[in-house]
């Protein structure tokens, strides 16, 4: 697959994707990153993943605390707001609708 | 290498750079060396070089859309006025015409040396120590955070909030929730059901912070409530008290930690000033003016 255009239509839905995986609970970054990889999505860098983060967090998508594990430093912990729910419905619908179109319009050309 | 010091001091001075705050970039680093820790990659490998990842955390932390709130408020009357504040004890001149305007959403900071009249001005603020001149005019509901006292060595955390919340018009549970949640915010998961006198000093602190809270005053007075915090409690602690700003509350805490300062919207330093005339206090400094 095309690398570079596949990390372009993933910058464009990455958001929805990780609020997608707040609506089902709590969780931090790097299992966020493991789960997108695991839904086939490729590997997220950090440096991608992060300020997906922030932004969500900035506009008030989603919400924050600080959590220590089992192991290991203390992480940051995201859940999804009532807003950031409410984005993810709106968003779901209207994506559904564009990808039905670009799918229609690439239908006739797929082998 | 996986936790490469070097990229993560990097990190930091590139963030410090473009101006975030310090709280801030605890954060960042926290996160991203967190997430070193987990995935065990080398940093430039998993963020890039640290001025590219800083701009886009930079980027990512601008000004939020809709900060509208503040101008709405404004035009309303504020929620803490004092006006003038004197204090004398015997013949020395305590506090000196000090004045204090707090609106809804706001945070003000009370500073200044030891034994300058912190904890009094804000005793007379919250209306249990009378001021020789001056006067307080508060709108709405006050929680008051005094320097310790306010909870007792034989309850639990759970009784302390069914109690306080009972004073406030909140039933049992909403009262026992409330606190729960509370101290959640405060980096105090699950509140132990013993007796107030076996709670660490800092956690005992929070409790105190909790009962001021429960209920949701209208107007927050704290003097110096964070004593006995760790780290991440101090850091939550000021999470929490822009949290309560943005929700509309008028906040004043008074502390002796400068590096918080940024948090505050207007700053009040008691301090006497070696220039000024015996006993003459209160400088006021609005936002962008404050000491560093």
């Amino acid at each position: 697959m095309n690398a570079e255009r596949h990390s372009q239509w993933l910058r464009g839905v990455l958001d929805l994707c990780v609020l997608s995986l707040l609506a089902d609970g709590e969780s931090y970054g790097y299992r966020l990153a493991q789960a997108l990889e695991a839904a086939g999505l490729g590997t997220i860098r950090g440096g991608t993943l992060y300020p997906v983060l922030l932004r969500l967090e900035r506009d008030g998508l989603i919400s924050s605390r600080w959590g220590v594990g089992d192991a290991g430093p203390a992480r940051k912990y995201y859940r999804s707001t009532p807003l950031g729910e409410g984005e993810l419905r709106a968003a779901a619908d209207e994506w559904s609708v564009f990808a039905a179109r670009v799918g229609t319009m690439l239908e006739g050309v797929r082998q | 290498m996986i936790d490469d010091p070097d990229w993560l001091d990097v990190l930091a001075g590139e963030l410090r750079l473009r101006g975030l705050p310090e709280d801030q970039v605890t954060r960042v680093l926290g996160e991203t060396r967190a997430h070193l820790w987990d995935a065990g990659e080398d940093p430039a490998r998993a963020f890039g070089t640290p001025s590219a990842y800083a701009a886009a955390v930079h980027e990512s932390l601008g000004t939020p859309p809709i900060p509208a709130r503040r101008k709405v408020v404004r035009a309303e009357a504020p929620r803490l006025q004092a006006t003038g504040i004197g204090k004398r004890h015997g013949r020395h001149r305590l506090l000196h015409d000090v004045d204090l305007t707090v609106h809804a959403g706001e945070v003000a900071a009370i500073v200044g040396a030891n034994g300058c009249g912190k904890s009094t001005f804000l005793r007379i603020c919250a209306g249990v120590e009378r001021a020789h001149a001056g006067r307080v005019v508060v709108r709405g509901s006050i929680g008051y955070c005094p320097q310790g006292g306010g909870t007792s060595d034989f309850l639990t955390p759970d009784e302390h909030f069914v109690l306080v919340g009972a004073g406030r018009g909140l039933g049992r549970d909403r009262s026992r929730g409330a606190g729960r949640a509370l101290a959640e915010h405060l980096w105090w998961p699950r509140p132990a059901p013993i007796a107030a006198a076996r709670l660490s000093g800092g956690t005992r602190q929070k409790l105190e912070v909790i009962l001021t809270a429960l209920g949701d005053p209208d107007v927050l007075l704290l003097d110096e409530p964070y004593q006995g915090f760790d780290r991440d409690s101090y850091m939550y602690f000021w999470d929490r008290v822009r949290e309560w700003a943005n929700e509309g509350r008028a906040i004043v805490v008074v502390t002796h930690l400068l590096d918080r300062l940024e948090r505050a919207d207007t700053v009040v330093d008691l301090t006497p000033s070696p220039h000024a005339a015996p006993g003459v206090r209160g400088r006021h400094h609005p936002k962008g003016t404050q000491p560093r």
